[in-house]
């Protein structure tokens, strides 16, 4: 099963062998990408509709809403309300992030940026998405069964998601569905963090390595170790659904010795706030690079950005239990997880001052690439810092369960991923397909992105800070939240504008993949070494394995005399 | 690096990583275990009989003894007697299937004693660890048999391969032995 280090695999020839079924991490990196793409579609879908009920309680959906909710004649009904916010969070993280940053650009980029042919195991990848395709089956389906899909929100806590909070099959199905996936994610670990220890490049130490594949590197140690905790989670509620287990079933309908439901959350959140970072890092790994290329300048303290990134991965695993402040947690354990929760802001401080760094004074390129990855640096920046508010208790027994909260992850997990996605497909994508995306469409879909992005996510915060809880149906039958009515307005719109223009990015792909201009073999002029070969590259990547000589970010070197402002990683770094 | 090397190495990451999935899996239900055990006024709960520890101790016994054939096959495949090797492998996964067998009448045997799946946190964890030990010992069966499938002379890096298994099979045998100790012993 292993693949050997210098041997060509036989280029396919069948359309099942070369599309379908491919072992070609360059082939199932695109898989991915569709994928991903397809399920953000999904769940920007649920997003909006879950807005238009905010802002408008009791209105018929326009357009679509009769054809979707026909029985209440349009409006968003309150069951089907609670399986929307569900849904919406699952897909957006399990179903779109997940495939697009690590399993598509995971795949793509690590073994190119390292100098490789392909992963350590080209049939443990094949399989890794066709678990993940079934995954996604499973929880689509879930969405046509009567009583419809899982409505107990993305973090699945008992009682809501056991059977006395949700009797139908789309709980079960979710869970199935999340545990098809974890298996899924740890075929992919396995397969990235052994080529990337494996299959670097001759020459290629650890700290040559590009920041993208140190971010996806560390992304799939945590999804190695953390991803299983998830799924003894949800065997357990499977079986409390199916075979009549009393795990997380507490009191009366416990009939002898108690279960426990707050034992799902300390699981859950052992695995999720890992989970967190499983996310953001490969969009930090990302950005990292992007900065030093287009500012034409070396990564300010790419080894401290390496290290911080490291650092908080291990100090994730210990901070989980800020999100259950609220669980009549013992004050002494509380003011743990607060002060290492606030540790987390050193390492995160080192490596955004490093973006900082790296930007200041050099000469930048408004490319559509930078424009999301500086995009990234400020959301994240505000995420980061809402983030103390929420990781303080005294501040956090206010502001949980509250659209802060929403607001705050958004901005995170969602804002900062989402651009940091955006910036990578539009950097990569000459690579991966041979041809440019449109430039002019790019930058009006970061604008059209970007404003929008601020209006929903700030205006989130605005309201959790005026107390509107997240999961109400019609927050506006409370009087004192009344008031809040045109902020809620503000952030439907602004979503709508946002979806509108993400329509923008799908014509620029489609427009861009069938007649877009021919994409040079190193259109942003970087020398890692995904850019020394063809775009497309051929299928067996590189035809001699190149030797690595020195780091990924040497730009503008005053010492270079070959008349560009950079030099590839294949070259002795040029000195005075 | 040699390209042997290499493809050792890659094996060997592969099968640990493997590994520490798994047995992260097995510590989070442990650690659900130990809050609920040390949360209840008595173990185990009122009105609720501890299994009788003579088929658990047989499956221990039973599931010892297949790792130590696991073991010799390793043994003569490092010296090259690769049909002992097979003679072992055959008695690796017989009494590996004898084990299963005794996990089967085990459970038999809680039920006839009334103790059902929905009778209390008792019997889900009793019931819900063995269920879920034996899923994960289907897979190392099925590991098994690739073993027994490759086990030949001509088969690159062998030893690797067979040290994996080997591995794997040992690491069911603790998460076994430590469920022992737990569950029925304690």
């Amino acid at each position: 099963m292993s693949g050997g280090y210098n041997e060509i695999h036989p280029e396919p020839t069948t359309f099942w062998s070369k599309y379908i079924f491919s072992f070609d991490h360059k082939v199932i990196a695109k898989q991915f990408l569709w994928y991903g793409i397809f399920f953000l579609g999904v769940g920007g879908l649920m997003a909006l509709l879950i807005r238009w009920t905010l802002a408008n309680p009791g209105v018929p959906v326009p357009l679509i809403g009769n054809i979707l909710f026909s029985g209440s004649g349009g409006v968003v009904p309150p069951d089907t309300y609670a399986m929307l916010f569900t849904m919406h969070g699952t897909i957006m993280i399990f179903y779109a992030i997940t495939p697009i940053l690590i399993g598509a650009f995971g795949n793509y980029c690590i073994p190119l940026m390292i100098g490789a042919r392909d992963m350590a195991f080209p049939l443990l990848n094949m399989l890794s998405f066709w678990f993940a395709f079934l995954s996604g089956a499973v929880l689509l389906l879930s969405l046509f069964i009567p009583q419809g899909a899982a409505a107990g929100g993305w973090t699945s806590y008992p009682t809501l998601s056991t059977l006395i909070g949700s009797p139908g099959a789309g709980q079960t199905l979710w869970c199935v569905a999340i545990f098809i996936f974890g298996i899924s994610s740890t075929m992919g670990a396995v397969n990235y963090v052994t080529t990337v220890i494996t299959l670097r490049a001759p020459g290629m130490g650890y700290f040559d390595m590009p920041l993208t594949v140190w971010g996806l590197w560390l992304t799939a140690i945590l999804n190695a170790i953390f991803v299983p905790v998830l799924g003894a989670g949800v065997i357990l509620l499977i079986l409390d659904r199916v075979f009549g287990t009393t795990f997380f079933l507490a009191g009366a309908s416990a009939t002898s010795g108690s279960g426990d439901p707050v034992l799902f959350q300390h699981v859950f959140w052992i695995f999720g706030h890992p989970e967190v970072y499983i996310l953001i890092l490969p969009a930090w790994g990302i950005v990292s690079d992007l900065l030093s290329f287009f500012s034409r300048k070396p990564a300010f303290g790419a080894k401290a950005t390496a290290l911080s990134m490291t650092s908080i991965s291990i100090l994730s695993t210990l901070v989980y239990g800020h999100h259950m402040f609220t669980t009549q947690m013992s004050p002494l354990l509380t003011q743990s997880f607060m002060t290492l929760t606030m540790t987390i802001s050193i390492p995160s401080a080192i490596f955004f001052a490093n973006w900082l760094g790296t930007i200041w004074k050099g000469s930048i390129r408004f490319d559509s690439p930078m424009l999301f990855s500086l995009g990234v640096v400020f959301v994240f920046g505000l995420g980061g810092l809402t983030g103390l508010h929420l990781g303080t208790t005294t501040t956090d027994l206010f502001l949980h369960d509250t659209y802060f909260v929403v607001g705050h992850f958004h901005y995170t997990m969602a804002a900062s991923v989402l651009l940091g996605g955006f910036a990578g497909i539009y950097f990569w994508f000459p690579k991966m397909f041979g041809r440019m995306m449109h430039e002019g469409l790019a930058k009006v879909h970061f604008w059209g992105t970007m404003i929008p992005l601020n209006g929903i996510f700030f205006g989130m915060l605005l309201v959790g800070y005026g107390g509107m809880h997240r999961r109400i149906y019609n927050p506006f039958i409370y009087e004192s939240l009344q008031r809040l009515i045109p902020v809620n307005n503000l952030i439907t719109t602004s979503a709508i504008l946002m979806g509108f223009f993400q329509l923008v990015f799908v014509y620029n792909l489609i427009k861009s993949l069938l007649s877009g201009e021919k994409a040079t073999n190193n259109p942003w002029e970087v020398g890692t070494l995904e850019w020394t070969i063809p775009s497309p590259p051929p299928h067996h990547n590189y035809d001699i394995i190149p030797v690595v000589k020195c780091g990924p970010h040497e730009l503008g070197n005053p010492n270079l005399k070959t008349g560009r402002d950079f030099q590839y990683q294949t070259e002795e770094l040029v000195q005075a | 690096m040699s390209t042997r090397g290499r493809s050792e190495l890659q094996i060997n990451l592969a099968t640990n990583i493997v590994i520490i999935s798994m047995a992260m899996l097995f510590a989070t239900l442990f650690m659900g275990y130990a809050i609920y055990r040390s949360s209840a006024p008595v173990w185990p709960p009122m009105g609720v009989q501890r299994v009788s520890l003579l088929l658990p101790s047989l499956s221990t016994v039973v599931l010892f003894i297949s790792s130590f054939f696991c073991y010799q096959v390793s043994v003569s495949t490092k010296k090259n007697e690769l049909s002992k090797g097979h003679k072992y492998l055959n008695l690796t996964i017989l009494f590996g299937v004898g084990f299963m067998v005794l996990q089967g009448l085990l459970w038999n045997q809680m039920k006839s004693s009334g103790l059902f799946v929905s009778s209390g946190i008792f019997a889900s964890i009793t019931y819900a660890f063995t269920w879920i030990h034996f899923a994960h010992m289907v897979a190392g069966l099925l590991a098994l048999l690739y073993l027994k499938k490759i086990l030949k002379p001509e088969t690159v890096n062998l030893l690797t391969k067979t040290s994996s298994v080997e591995n794997f099979w040992y690491f069911l045998e603790i998460v076994w032995i430590i469920m022992f100790i737990t569950l029925f012993v304690f």
